[in-house]
């Protein structure tokens, strides 16, 4: 009998207790949720995406629900990177889980700068990693420009290589052509692991006004909507690098984080779930426990890939 | 206060259950629920909200922000009061007394009753006067002399009159067709009662936003501190996507080009001082 299945499982070198994350943009700086949960619980946070300098984002209304998913043009609004060490990090020492912080750039230069001071202050902000957001539907400049083009891919992840040897997590845009040639240009250039699904670009109107929804016009959609596109995205992605995955997509509970972990995923994210129940990455990762004894599985790590065709 | 750091409130991720439901009001429909909520109630202050999980499953997905209408706190309870809009409050409509909620709860800031104020002004526009009714019996609590304005369409929607009234305010109606009570817009009442010569301490309101606009206009012009009620679309409401932002002034940052910042209208609100939110929009 498998009571105590193993659920550690390692990323791009981060040894995690077990598999579930939570996804940037979706938990804050990570303080917000200990009212509801024990943060030592978590495989990892990843945090709200941070860049160079503070960003004041996009104008109201932010979020809009669409069926089964929800519309968000958040535009990115954070602290910067030096609040995010001098506040947000220090908030956090007193954790043992594994922080990620996920890293924003209009240019190279920025991504680098960033990269550069995290880099810096690794060790005494115990700095796990960087996910690197190639992908972000609702900027400007930057964002999901450099997610949807293999060789910008390339250079980005390569310069950051260069500069830091924090593992490297490159969270890819599905609103691509072809997944699996930006994936291989992120593995080719360095990265240590690839994290997806971010959103999928797309608008809502209100018929009465005739007016989009969102003040941005278009966001990013996630929620369960998307699961299926992730999925398939994520075992696309599987047959194709040999880095580790970390799937992201509509994870409401741990039956759908068993779909993406069945279908290659080393890891998930947890993410809009957050925004209905804090206490979501909890209850998935509970759940993967219970799947695993109930199919006497001793190894969460056997369960990745195992999608049967 | 001389304490800059915020003071912990706590939120509760909790199962309340309905204890009372009443449509007060059809076309629209308005419904009055009570909820058994003793943990909440216990916390609860004037002008916080519930964020409500209405649907089982994901649609739709997100929760509800509901204002407290009412806190019993030797009860263990607490009212909410809304309007069916959409799919989410149509939902909670159709739940029944003895139905189960999962609630966050309870969230913001709340209202600040200053101590030295012995006049309040509380404006109410339509389902507004949501938050307003726990406010009023606070401040009379407080031995706070309070008049409460109502603005409705018409006689059929003006709510919550009597149980103002009953908190021992004095309460007048102004409704837009004249039905009931003064005839015109709630604020145009609001500077008459200036204008007699009744000034408050401070004024709360809460409703559309045309209407907290304008009485920012009277508040600033009569010199009235003055506290609004804000509302955007929310996401998770515990401060943590942003999703729910407002203009306000940024203060002291004069080499600034930009003059104001977005602030969550969840955990920085919803309570705004009228002076600080940029009303452009």
């Amino acid at each position: 009998m498998i009571d105590k299945p193993n659920l550690e499982v390692e990323i791009a070198g981060i040894k995690l207790k077990n598999p579930v994350m939570t996804a940037s943009g979706t938990f804050g700086y990570g303080e917000e949720f200990s009212p509801f949960i024990d943060l030592d619980k978590l495989g990892a946070m990843v945090l709200k995406g941070i860049t160079l300098n503070p960003k004041m984002g996009n104008p109201p209304p932010r979020v809009i629900e669409t069926p089964s998913g929800m519309l968000n043009a958040i535009g990115l609004q954070n602290v910067g990177v030096e609040a995010l060490i001098k506040e947000k990090l220090s908030q956090l020492q007193k954790y043992h889980t594994p922080v990620i912080i996920n890293i924003s750039g209009d240019t190279i230069d920025e991504y680098i700068k960033i990269a550069k001071r995290l880099d810096e202050v690794s060790e005494s902000k115990k700095i796990a990693g960087l996910e690197i957001n190639i992908s972000c539907p609702n900027v400007k400049k930057g964002g999901m420009l450099w997610g949807t083009n293999a060789r910008s891919t390339y250079k980005v992840v390569n310069q950051i290589r260069k500069i830091t040897k924090l593992p490297l997590i490159v969270k890819l845009s599905p609103n691509v052509t072809d997944i699996k040639e930006i994936a291989h240009s992120a593995e080719e250039a360095g990265a240590d692991a690839i994290s997806l699904i971010n959103t999928l670009a797309g608008m809502a109107i209100d018929i009465n006004s005739a007016r989009p929804k969102l003040a941005n016009i278009h966001g990013g959609l996630s929620g369960p909507a998307v699961k299926p596109v992730a999925l398939w995205m994520v075992w696309q992605v599987y047959q194709t690098v040999k880095i580790p995955i970390i799937g992201i997509g509509g994870i409401m509970k741990a039956e759908d984080a068993i779909e993406f972990i069945i279908a290659g995923a080393r890891a998930v994210q947890v993410g809009t779930a957050n925004l209905v129940n804090p206490e979501a990455p909890i209850e998935v990762i509970e759940g993967i426990k219970e799947y695993l004894a109930e199919k006497q599985i001793d190894d969460i790590n056997k369960l990745t890939g195992s999608l049967i065709i | 206060m001389a304490n800059k750091r915020k003071k912990v409130r706590l939120v509760l991720k909790t199962k309340v259950k309905i204890f009372f439901k009443e449509k007060i009001v059809s076309d629209p429909d308005i419904y009055l629920m009570g909820l058994s909520a003793s943990l909440i109630a216990n916390e609860a202050k004037p002008g916080q909200f519930i964020h409500i999980k209405c649907s089982k499953d994901n649609y739709p997905l997100l929760r509800r922000p509901l204002s407290i209408h009412r806190i019993d706190k030797e009860k263990g309870e607490i009212y909410i009061l809304f309007q069916v809009v959409g799919e989410g409050t149509k939902l909670l409509a159709q739940k029944e007394v003895g139905d189960n909620l999962d609630v966050l709860g309870p969230i913001g800031n709340g209202f600040n009753i200053y101590p030295e104020s012995k006049k309040i002004m509380i404006v109410g526009g339509g389902i507004g006067v949501a938050p307003l009714l726990a406010l009023c019996e606070g401040s009379i609590r407080q031995e706070k002399e309070v008049r409460v304005l109502i603005g409705a369409l018409k006689k059929e929607l003006v709510i919550e009159e009597e149980n103002f009234r009953n908190l021992g305010a004095k309460v007048d109606v102004a409704t837009d067709d004249g039905s009931y009570q003064y005839k015109g817009l709630v604020t145009d009442l609001l500077e008459r009662v200036i204008k007699e010569g009744w000034l408050a301490d401070q004024i709360f309101a809460c409703g559309p936003k045309p209407m907290l606009k304008k009485i920012n206009e009277i508040a600033l012009k009569a010199n009235i501190d003055y506290q609004v009620s804000l509302e955007e679309r929310m996401g998770c409401g515990i401060g943590a996507c942003l999703g729910c932002v407002c203009k306000i002034k940024t203060k002291g940052k004069k080499e600034e080009k930009v003059k104001y910042e977005y602030k969550r209208v969840c955990v920085d609100g919803p309570i705004f001082e009228g002076s600080e939110v940029v009303w452009d929009d």
